[in-house]
């Protein structure tokens, strides 16, 4: 029984984390409507980052935190501007949106193998290692604070969406974009937020995860893989749905790993993804649930 | 000799808590022109979604030509020879003008050096020869429903259903509209769906009102027009 | 109508190629050509279903590896000759393309939705390949039992018997392309709209099947001779969604939906790479792919529907500023 518990919790912090990763992409799908395939390479420069700050700084990567959203929020203007606008608003946007950003993704990649070489690194912080124990069940303190971690941004998010002005502004341009331009949102400038803090959001989650995952450049895919499995899972565009999704393929993961190998567990994943896709692609809390 | 080409016989269906089409019964004569009228979300279009095999009815029966089509896909429906458009034009936009009417006129023609001999011919017929070359993407309104009719027309079809064909013309191009139809009449059997009362009432041989889903009224146009149950649909009540 | 010029095109191509096969020429010459036709080859296949029907898939790979695995370990385990175990592979491809095209296209799932789902079923092949690894080898890859040249056994010491055969498959996959020309329609209209499709009686998932079926197993026997070729294969090169997003760049670039997009585009782009990738690939790793993101950036933004697109596209405006004479001469009656 311990066992289960054990494996229950870990699969719940797993969860958090997965769900930390995937609220960058599900409010950029959510708000502008396109799929973003190099969220997973945003991840690992975010991890990068965290990693060089950390070991040439002395930066712990909870504080480089603060450093890494601003940076990559100005990066995620940069490329909504430079690569994303022009392509919306025709008949072919979803398509070539999904183009050019494997195409990003791949230049992200292959930047970091160029400049970083195909090594393995892995960061040894304060919490390398270490567990706290809370009632006979281990967590591994980097995955608790994740989880911790992912519970504030949520909420923040979450305070941010409904209660704010522009929060209103973002939730009113997902739902119906003319309906808000002729309440006088400027849906451009919104477009521009939500992708760069979505793109923040994604430097949040690598700075975070970074002490607990061993890193290389492509590392991206299988970040990027999960996280499209939970945004659909959950519902593309549902907030609580992520999170919901988030929770429910971090516990399929713990048991499967745990039951079957590595690779098992990521087939098991993915095909329940793809029934997914199949009987009912808006996901658990589907299309009509706004956050 | 009116022979009864087109039987709908109590059809209904339901969306959700919506009763879109409520026990509907009519039928269509061999090259008439039946016209159908009936104020918004009346559920005319749905009716011709229903015909053509895009939804499924959930009881009831249609029949074409003494066989049961309902439960047949689109393009099945078409095969036996109903072709209906679209109220909102849909051309292929990524492809030109003249390769939408080739698209159309291929399922039912055995080669396609046979079907490329057609284009231009129905190209003709609706007016677009000069925009053979021209991208769906790039046609006016008025251009995108001549296509739309091209399209249909390419398929050869022996029952014609219209959906608003007239919305957006001037009145010139609405006569003109109107006697290509009353032309079309003589080789094939049309259903016109209309709000333009004048289009209507002039080239329908009967009319059959639709309002919330039922069929209120049928009749000659001339009955329909005095017809109170009908005048207060569209009107609203306390209008006697 | 203009007279359809792509027969003469292509004869002109495929003579030309022949020809090649006699100057003396480079080792790494014939392999810089071996592997543009081969790419040439593999997106003519996928063309069919992502560039005529619109359903884009970046999990092509997942086929490619089927086929390369399939004829690998029936010839390394069975000492089946890979000229069957590559027909062999074609129909296992086929039948993993029909599990999941088929609820895909019933379903109706469209767009980023089946995109996502392809990238999916390729990493589920990914990793099957690695968690069998008793038979395939693993992560580390399966070397091909080395047996001197043999046209029987798909094996050959030097380079030009590879050139001539997969030669031959390009052009018999851009032929079967140009030959089925009223699919091609059919699934051009499927693309752009496919109810529009259908109430003019073209069957939608008939169509997309076929194409999904034919695009697997040419695919499919790429992977063949991608192992007799390399004469090793592992699960990242050839499952991995580098190769899948290779194969769509190298038709988004040349035009995809066209017949001769697909070799245009390899021509353009894998002679360029390939040269980076031998002189820099050591000291830079990964620049020669830095640079096919970078391409495919830029392509998608100016030039979305690729080179071969350019004629049509001067055609349209021309055929757009025409009719708008001709409309401002009446506007101002």
């Amino acid at each position: 029984m311990d066992l289960v518990l054990q494996i229950i919790i870990s699969g719940l912090l797993l969860g958090g984390i997965y769900a930390l990763i995937s609220i960058g992409l599900n409010i950029i799908f959510g708000v502008i409507k396109i799929v973003n395939l190099a969220h997973g390479d945003f991840l690992m420069m975010a991890m990068y980052a965290a990693f060089f700050l950390f070991t040439l700084k002395g930066i712990d990567p909870f504080v480089g935190v603060f450093i890494i959203f601003p940076a990559f929020v100005l990066l995620g203007v940069f490329i909504f501007r430079v690569m994303i606008k022009p392509l919306l608003g025709t008949a072919e946007t979803e398509v070539n949106t999904i183009i050019a950003t494997a195409g990003l993704g791949f230049v992200l990649q292959n930047l970091a193998l160029m400049l970083w070489k195909s090594d393995i690194r892995a960061m040894e912080t304060s919490m390398t290692g270490q567990s706290y124990e809370f009632f006979g069940i281990m967590l591994s303190s980097g995955r608790t604070w994740a989880f911790i971690v992912c519970l504030i941004v949520a909420l923040l998010l979450y305070y941010v969406l409904m209660y704010t002005k522009i929060g209103t502004h973002i939730r009113a341009v997902s739902q119906d974009t003319d309906a808000a331009t002729l309440m006088g949102i400027n849906v451009d400038k919104i477009y521009t937020l939500t992708f760069a803090i979505g793109i923040g959001l994604v430097g949040v989650a690598g700075a975070i995860i970074a002490p607990t995952y061993n890193m290389y450049p492509t590392i991206g895919l299988y970040f990027n893989t999960m996280a499209f499995i939970i945004v659909v899972l959950g519902g593309l565009g549902s907030f609580t749905g992520a999170l919901i999704g988030g929770l429910i393929i971090g516990l399929v993961e713990a048991f499967a790993g745990v039951l079957a190998s590595a690779e098992l567990a990521q087939v098991f994943s993915l095909l329940i993804f793809l029934v997914i896709l199949f009987i009912r692609p808006e996901g658990i809390m589907g299309k009509g649930a706004r956050v | 000799m009116s022979e009864k080409v087109l039987i709908v016989d109590n059809i209904s269906k339901r969306f959700g808590g919506l009763q879109a089409t409520n026990q509907v019964s009519f039928h269509v004569n061999q090259n008439e022109i039946l016209g159908i009228i009936g104020p918004n979300g009346a559920g005319k279009s749905t009716l011709f979604n229903l015909i053509t095999g895009f939804y499924f009815i959930d009881s009831g029966a249609i029949t074409y030509k003494g066989e049961r089509i309902d439960g047949l896909t689109p393009d099945k429906i078409c095969h036996k020879g109903i072709t209906r458009t679209f109220q909102v034009a849909r051309p292929f936009v990524g492809l030109s003008v003249a390769d939408n009417i080739l698209v159309a006129c291929l399922p039912k023609s055995k080669k396609v050096s046979e079907a490329r001999e057609r284009v231009h011919e129905v190209l003709k017929i609706v007016g677009l020869e000069k925009k053979a070359d021209a991208l769906g993407a790039d046609l006016t309104t008025l251009e995108r429903k001549r296509l739309e009719l091209g399209k249909a027309l390419a398929t050869n079809p022996e029952v014609l259903l219209l959906d608003e064909v007239m919305t957006g013309l001037k009145p010139a191009e609405m006569d003109e509209m109107m006697e290509l139809i009353k032309e079309l009449r003589k080789t094939k059997t049309i259903v016109v769906v209309e709000h333009v009362m004048r289009v209507i009432m002039n080239i329908s041989d009967r009319i059959i009102v639709l309002d919330h889903g039922q069929k209120i009224a049928e009749g000659l146009p001339k009955e329909i027009a005095e017809d109170p149950i009908v005048i207060e649909a569209y009107l609203g009540r306390g209008t006697k | 109508m203009k007279p359809d010029k792509t027969p003469l095109i292509l004869g002109i191509l495929a003579v030309a190629l022949a020809l090649v096969y006699f100057l003396p020429l480079q080792i790494y010459v014939r392999h810089i050509l071996i592997l543009t036709l081969l790419y040439a080859f593999l997106g003519t296949g996928w063309n069919l279903m992502c560039g005529y029907a619109g359903r884009l898939s970046l999990g092509h790979s997942a086929f490619v590896a089927v086929g390369a695995y399939t004829s690998l370990l029936l010839f390394a385990n069975f000492g089946i000759t890979p000229w069957i175990g590559m027909l062999a592979g074609g129909v296992f491809a086929v039948i993993v393309m029909l599990l999941i095209a088929y609820p895909s296209f019933r379903f109706g799932v469209k767009g980023p939705y089946f995109t996502l789902g392809s990238i999916a079923l390729a990493e589920i092949v990914h990793n099957l390949l690695i968690y069998f690894r008793e038979y395939t080898g693993g992560s580390l890859g399966m070397s091909l039992p080395y047996q001197p040249t043999s046209l029987a056994l798909f094996q050959f010491d030097g380079k030009e018997p590879y050139y001539i055969i997969i030669l031959v498959f390009w052009l018999a996959a851009v032929f079967l392309t140009w030959k089925m020309e009223r699919t091609r329609y059919y699934l051009e209209a499927i693309r752009e709209d496919d109810d529009a499709a259908a109430a003019l009686g073209i069957s939608v998932n008939k169509n997309l099947i076929i194409a999904a079926c034919i695009s697997a197993f040419l695919v499919a026997i790429g992977g063949t001779f991608y192992v007799q070729y390399y004469r090793y294969i592992d699960p990242y090169s050839i499952a991995g969604f580098t190769l899948s997003l290779n194969i769509a760049l190298v038709v988004v670039i040349g035009g995809s939906g066209t017949i001769l997009g697909p070799t245009i585009g390899s021509f353009l782009i894998i002679p360029i790479t390939e040269i980076l990738r031998m002189s820099l690939g050591a000291s830079m790793p990964g620049l020669h792919l830095f640079l096919y993101g970078i391409l495919l950036i830029l392509c998608i933004i100016f030039l979305p529907k690729g080179i071969t697109s350019i004629p049509g596209i001067m055609r349209a405006k021309k055929a757009k500023k025409d009719s708008q004479l001709n409309q401002g001469a009446e506007g101002v009656l």
